[in-house]
């Protein structure tokens, strides 16, 4: 038989058993969909999540504090290092402004800072971090080369916050996973599982095939099409149910969540890539469930 | 074409089904292997076609040792052995054509050619007309041919029939048994296991007579018809 042959065989007989026990299937494809769905709207969740860490990275700003005996000209010059260094946006803040920003801080009780018979306040840096700079590492890093700078007498940049958030970041994303491979594996087991009803209706005819000549290759084929066309199936429904999902929460999340995440919170659920790997995890879990349950009839 | 040779089969913990096997069968011949329920005939037989393995002991299937046989090649040897069940083993839901055609879709035959062997398969064994007819309503009579069809479809050079009249009436045995030996004539060898004394004394052939897993005889068909009425 050519190879077009063979495989227009296989994907008749895939059909064939597809027709013949639909309910089985039914179940296979829904389990597929629903391990998907859930898959999708964990990735959705994580984007959030990036997008939360994004949006209070940007708050958390290294603040530079340069030694009072610098001149104008020198701070300039300290300026440009850390803009260099740094790779960041950085202002210069002297002192006075410093002083009337905290003024306007302070409402009717900054009155009582003119009282003060000098501006206590230091010229800063005000050093605004690039988005992939923003670990916790990262910015510690920036800071120990920021103190060796000449003319630079403290750093500041809320380090605390910075990596409590991140460590909640980090747990969420593990727990994510393993709560993904579970409910996978789950999902392997479960269709294999509706397979093997699947396949045990049909079980003589794998038999005869097996008696008559067919090789383990030949017997399987068939049903592994058919786990994959369950795959495809299940990652199309899911897909649909994501974009639906996206079309009817998706405004609502926008405008609950906007102040916090910014305008990104309405982004579609279903991107192209996303897409590809739900398809491509569906088309896994489907040939994964029927190799596992078209094994045990195969022992003629 | 077979040869057994000091073949034992024993499952665990049960005593042995076969005990020292030695036999040859020749190409072209036409072989019963007769006795009582739970002699072996039917072990014996899946041993040809690997249903089951030897415990020990060599067995040549066209001059291939089959003992030692990986389990990759056994659908190739196969391929070159018919099989005819008492139980049919009949596909329901395919029509007749297609439950013969069965045997080529697995060997990759074009179909245009298939369809043509089937056709003359088919008018072999008289049920040409049936062909689109569904198993379940055909008589057992046309049913054992239709597995005689599927059988001897890709012209296999060995048929075994296990049993292929056990279910039968004695009108429709002898249209089997008849059809059986027609394929013999045409060349191909021929096994049947059967316990059923009338068909041997009728068809006269070898018979190789198994009780509790060891051949007890031997004998050319005249012997053992001369035998059976004895």
């Amino acid at each position: 038989m050519s190879a077009f042959a063979k495989t227009r065989y296989f994907w008749r007989s895939a059909a064939v058993g597809l027709k013949h026990s639909p309910f089985v299937h039914f179940i296979a494809v829904t389990t597929i969909a629903i391990a998907l769905f859930a898959a999708g709207l964990a990735r959705g969740g994580a984007r959030l999540l990036d997008n939360l860490l994004a949006s209070l990275g940007g708050e958390v700003e290294v603040t530079v504090y340069l030694a009072p005996e610098l001149g104008q000209d020198e701070a300039h010059g300290v300026r440009a290092r850390v803009e260099a260094l740094s790779h960041g946006q950085v202002s210069l803040v002297p002192p006075e402004a410093a002083l009337t920003r905290l003024r306007k801080e302070l409402g009717d009780l900054g009155e009582a800072l003119a009282e003060l018979p000098e501006n206590p306040l230091p010229a800063t840096l005000e050093l605004r971090v690039p988005p992939e700079d923003r670990t916790p590492e990262a910015l510690q890093s920036l800071a120990k080369e920021l103190r060796a700078l000449p003319g630079v007498s403290g750093v500041d940049y809320g380090e605390a916050a910075v990596e409590r958030l991140t460590a909640i970041a980090r747990a969420l994303r593990f727990g994510a996973l393993v709560a993904f491979a579970v409910v996978l594996s789950a999902t392997v087991v479960i269709v294999g599982a509706t397979l093997q009803l699947a396949i045990y209706s049909r079980r003589e005819e794998i038999e005869i095939q097996k008696l008559v000549g067919a090789t383990d290759r030949f017997v399987k084929a068939p049903f592994l099409l058919e786990g994959l066309l369950q795959g495809l199936l299940g990652a199309g429904v899911a897909l649909l149910g994501l974009w639906a999902f996206g079309r009817v929460m998706g405004p609502t999340l926008g405008s609950l969540f906007a102040f916090l995440l910014g305008p990104g919170v309405g982004a579609a659920w279903v991107e192209p890539r996303l897409a590809l790997e739900l398809v491509g995890a569906g088309c896994g879990l489907g040939l994964g469930g029927s190799f596992v349950a078209v094994g045990r009839f195969l022992r003629v | 074409m077979i040869q057994f040779f000091h073949v034992y089969k024993a499952y665990p913990g049960d005593p042995p089904v076969l005990s020292d096997i030695n036999l040859s069968v020749e190409k072209g011949e036409f072989v019963f292997l007769t006795g009582p329920s739970g002699a072996g005939k039917t072990t014996l037989l899946k041993l040809i076609f690997c249903a089951e393995k030897a415990t020990k002991g060599q067995i040549l299937v066209g001059g291939r040792n089959i003992a030692r046989i990986r389990e990759s090649a056994v659908p190739y040897l196969r391929r070159n052995i018919g099989v005819v069940f008492q139980d049919f083993k009949l596909l329901p839901h395919r029509t007749v054509e297609d439950n013969v055609s069965f045997t080529l879709d697995v060997l990759g035959v074009p179909r245009a050619e298939a369809r043509d062997k089937v056709h003359r398969m088919l008018k072999l064994v008289g049920l040409e007309h049936k062909a689109d007819s569904f198993p379940l309503r055909l008589s057992g009579g046309e049913q054992q041919r239709v597995v005689i069809a599927r059988a001897l479809v890709n012209d296999p050079t060995i048929l075994l029939a296990d049993e292929p009249t056990g279910n039968l009436d004695p009108a429709l045995t002898v249209e089997i048994m008849d059809l059986l030996t027609q394929v013999n004539v045409r060349g191909t060898t021929v096994m049947v296991a059967t316990h059923d004394a009338t068909l041997l004394s009728r068809y006269q052939k070898r018979t190789v007579r198994l009780e509790r897993g060891q051949i007890v005889s031997d004998e050319d068909g005249v012997k053992a018809a001369r035998r059976m009425v004895v």
